[in-house]
């Protein structure tokens, strides 16, 4: 079988026209009879060409009758509902691989853009040189990209805390979390374990609820946007493409959102609409 | 290895499917196949068909070229001898042009069918080709070795890697507010300057100044963000 593409278009060459009429006609026939057999369903197909003084009938002419006289005693409605000429059926097919073409385009900006995304985290230490050439657009796509990252990794370290198997908090460390003020890293893991000790699930929300809202308020004295006007201009226009061993960890923490505050919209609906 | 998104083609026997499920997607599938092969062969060949299907909840379908209803007629009024189409109460001058307009429809949907058919498989490549870019560690334009922060959320499970993660993120995203802030009043500033009599001056990345005209695009940008802005959000992002 040759798989050579074929223009949808009249075929202009009568010898070829009429070579391809018979395969396909073949073809089409054994189609319907496949579905017929496999769905245990009635149908007929009638065609009718320039080669055969007759139309061709499947199953048979009488056969093709009696499926024509039970479609035709259904009502006027049921019959034209699912009715098509060719007309409706190519439109019907172009409206289907647009919406196709619309998400395979949608899948590859986010592919692009979480590109973008990774080597922002390796240029430059994540300053804003990284960020100089782009366009509104992309800075609001990439705002979305890092929004949805973060929020599968909250979700995954959420439920790896509730994984994590009671361990022995140290003395004093829950006394300690209110006071820590900028915390340290080493301080919310170990924070993280003493919770799991609490004896009972709702025992162990409650602390969770406990520390998410005191690291709420330490955020909240943290608010600073201190982390700019410190890299260099001077990486032009291009993304840098310096890459660092993985970031190494924050001195200070940067200040966490809470909700409430006026963050900017990664309009999903307006830039990225899904 | 990325899982094989279905089974592919596999051979089946021709005998009627046993579950009820797999019936119906099936029908639903050959069925649509079976019109599209149908409208191929009256497009490529210019020969004209009806074909009736019923469906497992007895619904019908049908296609027809020119018109079902035309072609069923015709079918039923020749005792399968060739005539020339029944119902037919045009004069020939008219059905003719009609029938001229409707050949120069079709072969325009054609046209466009195979368009945007062609322009999908374009961008199926350009798919392809940024995800064997993430695979082999390119990323999508030039760093080599994927980080371990590269791959899917899901796998990660050192907990300390997820917060150095999170935290970097956060810092991104400030960096990401704060270059819009940035853009945003840069753009509102030059489209504003004229009305108000300003000379607007912009500082390019390396500190010169230079005479900047108004960037369209980021100002009808910026115009929009800012009147969104400006309403309530519910819960702060989404």
């Amino acid at each position: 079988m040759t798989r050579k593409k074929v223009t949808l278009a009249y075929i202009a060459s009568d010898s070829a026209r009429k070579a391809t009429f018979k395969k396909r006609k073949k073809g089409l026939i054994k189609k319907v009879s496949e579905l017929s057999t496999l769905c245990g369903i009635e149908a007929c197909a009638v065609i009718y060409s320039p080669y055969d003084t007759e139309p061709e009938a499947w199953p048979s002419a009488a056969c093709a009758r009696r499926t024509i006289a039970r479609f035709r005693h259904m009502p006027e409605m049921d019959q034209s509902k699912r009715m098509v000429n060719q007309q409706a059926f190519l439109r019907q097919r172009i409206g289907k691989v647009e919406d196709q073409l619309k998400k395979q385009r949608r899948d590859n900006r986010e592919k692009e853009v979480t590109g973008l995304m990774y080597r922002a985290l390796t240029g430059s230490g994540g300053g804003s040189s990284a960020l100089r050439g782009l366009s509104l657009l992309d800075l609001n796509d990439l705002g979305w990209v890092v929004e949805k990252t973060l929020r599968e990794v909250n979700e995954r370290i959420k439920s790896l805390s509730n994984c994590l198997p009671p361990q022995p908090p140290p003395p004093g460390m829950m006394g300690n979390a209110g006071s820590n003020g900028g915390g340290s890293k080493s301080d919310v893991c170990l924070l993280q374990e003493s919770v799991m000790d609490a004896p009972g699930m709702d025992g162990v929300q409650n602390l969770q609820q406990q520390w998410y809202m005191e690291l709420l308020k330490q955020s909240e004295g943290l608010m600073g946007f201190n982390r700019f006007g410190g890299s260099s201009y001077n990486s032009g226009h291009e993304m840098t493409m310096i890459h660092h061993p993985p970031p190494p960890p924050q001195a200070s923490l940067p200040p966490y959102s809470c909700p409430g505050q006026s963050l900017p919209p990664w309009t999903a609906n307006f830039f990225f609409p899904s | 290895m990325a899982k094989k998104p279905s089974l592919g083609r596999q051979k089946i026997a021709i005998a009627k499917i046993p579950k009820k499920n797999h019936l119906q997607v099936t029908f639903s599938k050959r069925r649509s196949g079976l019109f599209k092969k149908a409208s191929e062969l009256c497009t490529l060949c210019g020969v004209e068909i009806g074909i009736l299907v019923f469906s497992p909840a007895n619904k019908v379908f049908s296609f027809g070229h020119p018109e079902v209803d035309s072609i069923l007629d015709r079918f039923l009024a020749s005792k399968g001898a060739r005539s020339d189409g029944g119902g037919s109460t045009h004069n020939s001058g008219t059905r003719q042009l009609f029938e001229a307009h409707r050949s120069a429809s079709i072969q325009e949907l054609n046209m466009i069918l195979t368009q945007v058919t062609e322009q999908l498989e374009v961008d199926k490549r350009r798919g392809e080709g940024l995800d064997k870019a993430t695979r082999s560690g390119v990323g999508g334009g030039g760093h080599p070795r994927q980080f371990w922060w590269e791959s899917p959320v899901e796998e990660m499970n050192g907990m300390e890697e997820l917060e150095q993660l999170r935290s970097s993120l956060e810092e991104l995203k400030m960096h990401i507010v704060g270059q819009s802030t940035r853009l945003m009043m840069d753009a509102s500033r030059s489209f504003m300057a004229p009305f108000l009599g300003l000379e607007y001056t912009a500082r390019n990345d390396h500190g010169d100044q230079f005479d900047r005209k108004p960037d369209l695009d980021q100002v009808n940008n910026a115009a929009a963000l800012v009147q969104y802005l400006s309403f309530p959000q519910e819960n702060g992002l989404f």
